[in-house]
């Protein structure tokens, strides 16, 4: 990383600063003669350290390099982790208590719905462990980052990221889709992504209805292939275009009865890293469905 | 008397066939869209809606062609098995067959970059039945006992089973416990005519080879020095029938996951109505197999639950009761092999 970048995202110790610039000796320079006082300021922000891949997202958004302790192994999944690339320069946790206790980060941020053992282990050890929610809704996820910007003490960069996520939602509601189309959205082994789902709030800011409460469920749940292709969706929402199946789970959505109803063109495709979380992606995930619906010609 | 067992079997046999003709209909008719019997017909033969057709024919049939020939299959290579070891505890799923073939196909797919339907699969899943069934009859020799092959079988499929689920772990699928569940209980379900083409061709090539041997398998029953006499070549017909079984087993499995106990089950609901003789046993035992999956492949669909049964789920609960009935059956023979 050059110095130039990490100088207005300050370090929390000279060494660690140091030892993290590739350009070795003027780093250090530089950093003795603004040292002092980046260091005063960096020492207050607190260490975070992440164990679930959506908790990743927020941190590598908002938090200063140096303030990211770890992330979860999740985090450099290319196919569902959002900032992968990015995630790659940071340590990688095992997910499980032992690290963090060793590493002491000021917080732990975590999912509310997975690792119980380890969150409640952190606790008892006296760990500040702030638990996120999956995110429901447009408001879930502004809040989210809004509480990951407090959390890591940059709620300018939160305010910025809502702001963005919001120019996309305008964006998207004005290239809303000429009919009100019904759209099934559809994962591995016929997961179907109900009203109180992200996706969900995505269609209906493109002017698109979720096909799920067709299918008898107002909540995420599996559907079987026969009712899918019963009730008849105009269009699936799918995250991977290609014709491969990696496992049997993903053969269902190339199964040939899906097939034949939904070709291509009648298939709208989001890739998984810009639905799985609610955060900073899902500007990216609307763009992209405007675009998918530009394709098909919808 | 000769006259009496053979128009029996006979009439044994086309109650077989009957009753598989309707359970095969049954699974058509049979799902979570309710669509009436004459609908399922016109359906079936180009008519009704388009959805209807799709229904029937792109779900439910391929459906009902796996379920039939998969349970065929694993009676015959029961039947086989058995008569080849002259034992009555000898079936795929007991020596590790299914459970080594899913542990092939998982490995292919855990490598990476192949697709699911691709033809590496079953080829996958058979070279490891083979290997498995070939491992199991040279640890337990010529005149195995009951217990050295159920000890030697027991410490294969527990192998397998344990070798499958470390892969799915180890592989790069975050949705490896689900998967892994398919491997190892099986399943029917959301089966299209792609995996048809995959196992058909092999299980119909497995059943072949062990119907071809059949004779060579009653003239076992005789003894091996008998059956030598008779010109049987004894190691021939051992490869022969691993070769079968091996074809047949990982061809079914890498399709449906590992279903097992059909083999083991099929012909001894037979024998007391078709008679000890291995080569009239066999298709007998592929009927029943067939009909006793097919039922169980309707009933997981009938049963309400919330999350999909796996099928291998159920002919385990049918099997391993009627297993354990065996051993007390067998307890003497069991009892002589520890003294």
């Amino acid at each position: 990383m050059p110095p130039v970048t990490w100088l207005h995202r300050p370090c929390k110790a000279i060494p660690a600063c140091i030892a993290r610039s590739s350009g070795g000796f003027v780093a250090a320079v530089l950093m003795l003669i603004l040292g002092i006082g980046v260091q005063a300021q960096a020492a207050d922000l607190p260490r975070v350290a992440s164990i679930n891949v959506c908790t990743d997202q927020l941190l590598l958004t908002l938090a200063d390099p140096a303030q990211i302790v770890g992330l979860s192994p999740y985090a450099r999944d290319a196919a569902r982790s959002w900032a992968a690339a990015e995630a790659r320069t940071y340590r990688r946790l095992s997910g499980e208590a032992e690290d963090l206790l060793t590493l002491k980060p000021d917080v732990v941020v975590a999912a509310l719905y997975m690792k119980r053992a380890t969150r409640e282990l952190l606790k008892r050890q006296g760990m500040r462990v702030a638990e996120f929610d999956i995110a429901r809704s447009i408001d879930d996820v502004k809040e989210q980052i809004r509480r990951m910007g407090d959390l890591v003490r940059h709620p300018d960069r939160a305010e910025a990221q809502v702001a963005r996520l919001d120019a996309a939602i305008a964006r998207a509601r004005q290239a809303v889709a000429r009919k009100r189309y019904r759209v099934l959205a559809l994962s591995r082994r016929g997961w179907v992504s109900g009203d109180d789902s992200i996706t969900s709030a995505l269609l209906s800011i493109t002017g698109l209805s979720n096909a799920a409460a067709g299918l008898g469920s107002q909540s995420s749940g599996f559907a079987t292939l026969e009712a899918i292709v019963a009730d008849r969706p105009d269009f699936i929402l799918i995250s991977d275009g290609r014709d491969v199946a990696e496992d049997e789970g993903s053969a269902l959505l190339l199964h040939p009865a899906l097939e034949k109803l939904y070709p291509p063109s009648r298939r709208l495709v989001i890739p998984e890293d810009l639905t799985v979380c609610g955060g900073p992606m899902l500007s990216e995930a609307l763009d992209r469905l405007v675009a998918e619906l530009k394709r098909v010609g919808g | 008397m000769q006259d009496i067992a053979a128009r029996r079997r006979a009439v044994v046999t086309v109650a077989l066939c009957a009753g598989v003709a309707v359970l095969t209909l049954v699974s058509l008719g049979v799902g979570p869209v309710k669509l009436s019997p004459v609908a399922v017909l016109e359906a079936l033969f180009g008519g009704g809606s388009e959805v209807q057709r799709i229904i029937v024919q792109d779900i439910r049939l391929p459906r009902a062609i796996l379920g039939l020939a998969i349970g065929a299959i694993l009676g015959l290579s029961g039947a086989a098995l058995q008569g080849l070891l002259r034992n009555p505890l000898a079936s795929p799923s007991l020596f590790g067959a299914p459970q080594a073939a899913a542990f092939g196909a998982v490995l292919v797919i855990a490598l990476g970059g192949i697709d699911v339907r691709s033809f590496m699969l079953p080829v996958a899943a058979i070279t490891a039945a083979f290997v498995s069934v070939f491992v199991l009859l040279a640890i337990a020799g010529r005149n195995a006992s009951l217990l050295i092959l159920i000890l030697a079988g027991l410490a294969i499929s527990s192998l397998a089973g344990a070798a499958t689920s470390l892969t799915m772990n180890l592989s790069r699928n975050p949705f490896a416990a689900l998967e892994i569940a398919f491997w190892l209980l099986g399943s029917l379900e959301d089966r299209s005519f792609r995996h048809v083409a995959l196992a058909l061709p092999f299980i119909v090539a497995g059943a072949a080879i062990l119907m071809s041997r059949r004779h060579a398998f009653r003239a076992l029953s005789l003894g091996e020095e008998s059956a030598r006499s008779l010109g049987v070549d004894v190691g021939r017909l051992r490869l022969w029938a691993i070769l079968g079984v091996a074809l047949g087993v990982g061809g079914a499995v890498a399709v449906a996951g590992a279903i097992g106990f059909i083999g083991l089950v099929a012909p001894h609901l037979m024998r007391p109505l078709i008679g000890y003789d291995p080569a009239r046993l066999m298709v007998p035992s592929a009927l029943t197999g067939a009909a006793l999956l097919l039922a169980a492949d309707v009933a997981v669909r009938l049963i309400p639950s919330t999350s999909d049964i796996k099928v291998g789920v159920l002919t385990a609960l049918i099997g391993v009761p009627f297993f354990l009935y065996l051993i007390v059956r067998e307890r003497r023979a069991l009892g002589g092999g520890l003294a």
